[in-house]
């Protein structure tokens, strides 16, 4: 018997005349492992919602079909109800976490759900344990990255042991190999797993099925290996790399970053002795795990942090797009937020919201476009300033490979007119823009915790 | 220690501010909680002392103006319309003291429960009114998350060239950072109802039990609000 049953889904968010999904019909039975694929809109999360209960019950619209776990009818229960037969992973994990400290954190979805009370701790230790985590369980949860946080919300899902666990892409804040390790640790426990990724090649790797979907549509449902021959027919992006750029002749010196050493407080310093060059013409990408000080570079190159010793010279604007495009909402319409770093320009913003595909968005609140059309924003109100030195920071997090390689191309038109720093985690996409791959590692001196810099020739 | 015997602590150091008399006392039990304060991470600490800070001497400064008591004046100034003669007496001025005093002991209470409270614990022993204290205890977790989305914000703006100076500037990002906070709300509001929140049959971890320091706690609590009504 089918764990999940899905039956001619429709479903509108309120005040959407569009919908989210459109006729999705499946069935998932136990210990499959599904991928769903899509561009950012597509009805990916929409449909994880709906397996979860949260749709309708909790986001109200327009829902026709039927939804059954576990043989019963989602319309008929709570989410709340369905907890503990199904659990949820989000994206943003501050967006998750309701108490202060961890243990407690993974404790409370077991306490809602009536389990024992003297069963509650082990199983919260254990599911840290699995995850990898177990050391962090008396930490505040305020101390921790947003990659730690992460594996603290999958173990919070793990504890419950679920019978159907959702993930709507749980890796966007980790980096390469705690991606991996995330994804192999959700899969090996057993559990049914619905998995949303636009990092398709790690995710591609630890599942069984695929569906990918397109304006609320499903327009594949195959295994594994079917579903990366229909993807390399119909939508290549998704399962093959981008050409690597040619090489080009950098230019004069934009910014020069020249003996600098950093540290937020005294006994753990970031970045130390650290010499940089990047050159109009460039794109640099700076590479490495979490934790590395990538972005702190970054935000030495732009200034926005004042170095401790050294200096950074700069030549001409510089301006800096960051991780999280939720933060460019501070007016409201989309062109004003464009405008204001052009001292209130609205011709030159809607001419940059147009060339990022936005120019019929311009008079919309920001907080009312989706994440897709967030990162949009983002990108025209950087690059609107037109700088000397663009610095990008993470640029692709939850950005599906179309509009990945979009960027990449627009990067690379553009590259003769700046200096170009990337950070990012995203190996594909330093691949197709990198004229040169700059790799942080964690230093060997653990005691000072310190980020030795290695360059790495572009391949 | 438990945060049940902690939170009835810090509430009858505020109950013994307000009952007692004598400023010095007033002004003694605010010393203490300060010291109290002062064994949070200093980045948590400084906004809650500032702004205690703050605002025991705005009320010490404003009072003596706005009092009229006493018969030693100190100072006298000019006739100010409506307000009329402006005068600071010594009586003015120790009732000045004696308030804001009051004043820096709650707002020093306000902190000390903030910032070293665990509030995961008081929610566990919370038997009734469960929601509020899920409310206020989510509330004191998200002021960091608060404090990061401000930073975020100021961040984005100076990331294209536009200072945030002066106080225009830093007030028009309140809005952004209140729709912000709602949003933010609804999800986490979505993510606790997809874990089972509100579902019939909750249990509860297992509370450890009363150790020696909580006993010494309560008693204290107690003999502070006595003392405060009494002699202090």
């Amino acid at each position: 018997m089918a764990l999940a049953h899905v039956e001619q889904l429709t479903f509108s968010y309120p005040g959407q005349d569009v919908p989210a999904v459109r006729d999705v019909s499946l069935s998932i039975d136990p210990g499959e492992v599904v991928l769903l694929l899509g561009p950012s809109g597509c009805g990916k999360s929409t449909l994880l919602r709906a397996l979860a209960g949260l749709v309708p019950h909790f986001h109200g619209g327009r829902f026709s079909g039927r939804v059954e776990i576990a043989g019963g009818d989602t319309r008929a229960c709570r989410p709340a109800d369905l907890a503990g037969t199904v659990a949820s992973v989000f994206q943003d994990p501050e967006d998750q976490v309701v108490l202060t400290r961890v243990l407690p954190e993974v404790s409370f979805g077991l306490e809602n759900v009536g389990v024992p009370p003297r069963q509650i701790v082990p199983r919260a230790l254990c599911a840290l344990a699995d995850v990898g985590v177990g050391q962090l369980a008396e930490r505040p949860v305020a101390e921790l990255s947003g990659g730690e946080l992460q594996r603290v919300c999958l173990a919070s899902a793990l504890a419950l042991e679920p019978e159907l666990l959702l993930l709507d892409e749980p890796t966007s804040q980790l980096d390469p190999d705690g991606a991996e390790g995330f994804l192999e640790r959700a899969v090996e426990l057993g559990t049914t797993v619905v998995l949303s990724e636009q990092r398709a090649e790690r995710a591609l790797a630890v599942a069984t099925r695929v569906l990918f979907m397109e304006g609320g549509l499903v327009l594949a449902d195959a295994p594994v290996e079917e579903a990366r021959d229909w993807l390399s027919r119909n939508r290549p992006a998704w399962v093959t790399a981008a050409e690597a750029p040619r090489t080009v002749e950098p230019g004069e010196a934009v910014c020069a970053v020249h003996g600098v050493s950093f540290a937020f407080d005294r006994e753990h310093p970031v970045v130390e002795e650290l010499d940089l060059e990047l050159r109009r013409g460039e794109i640099v990408v700076l590479a490495g795990p979490n934790g590395s000080g990538k972005t702190t570079v970054a935000k030495l190159a732009a200034g926005l942090l004042r170095p401790d010793r050294g200096v950074v010279e700069r030549r001409g604007r510089a301006a800096l797009l960051l991780q999280d495009p939720g933060r460019y909402v501070t007016r409201d319409r989309a062109d004003a937020e464009v405008a204001l770093g052009i001292g209130g320009d609205r011709a030159r913003a809607h001419a940059t919201l147009a060339s990022v595909g936005l120019a019929d968005k311009s008079g919309r609140h920001p907080r009312d476009l989706s994440s897709g059309e967030r990162e949009r924003l983002a990108l025209a109100a950087v690059l609107v300033t037109e700088p000397d030195l663009l610095v990008l920071d993470e640029p692709t997090r939850g950005v599906d490979p179309d509009r990945k390689r979009e960027l990449a191309g627009r990067l690379r038109a553009e590259a003769p007119q700046r200096a170009t720093l990337v950070v990012t985690h995203d190996r594909t996409f330093a691949t197709a823009v990198a004229d040169r791959i700059v790799t942080f590692e964690e230093g060997t001196d653990t005691e000072r915790g310190l980020s030795l810099l290695t360059v790495g020739a572009h391949a | 220690m438990r945060s049940g015997p902690a939170l009835a602590l810090l509430a009858s150091a505020v109950t013994a501010a307000l009952l007692a008399r004598h400023t010095v006392s007033v002004a003694a039990i605010a010393l203490v909680l300060l010291a109290v304060c002062l064994r949070a991470p200093r980045a948590r600490r400084w906004p809650y002392l500032v702004g205690t800070g703050v605002s025991a001497v705005a009320l010490f400064v404003i009072t003596p103006f706005v009092e009229t008591i006493g018969s030693h004046p100190l100072w006298t100034g000019p006739i100010v319309p409506v307000i009329g003669q402006l005068d600071v007496t010594r009586e003015e001025l120790v009732s000045a003291a004696f308030n804001a005093s009051r004043l820096a002991a709650v707002g020093l209470a306000f902190a000390a429960y903030a910032l070293l409270v665990d509030h995961d614990k008081l929610l566990s022993a919370a038997g009734i009114a469960r929601r509020s204290v899920l409310a206020v205890a989510l509330a004191t977790r998200l002021v960091p998350t608060l404090e990061r989305d401000a930073a975020g914000l100021v961040e984005s703006l100076r990331g294209r060239g536009v200072e945030v100076e002066g106080v225009r500037r830093r007030a028009a990002l309140v809005s952004p950072l209140l729709a912000g906070s709602l949003e933010r709300g609804l999800n986490l509001a979505e993510a606790m109802e997809a874990r089972g929140y509100g579902r019939g049959g909750r249990t509860r971890v297992p509370r450890p039990g009363w150790a020696t320091a909580d006993r010494i706690a309560l008693v204290t609590a107690v003999a502070l609000v006595v003392l405060g009504a009494l002699w202090l």
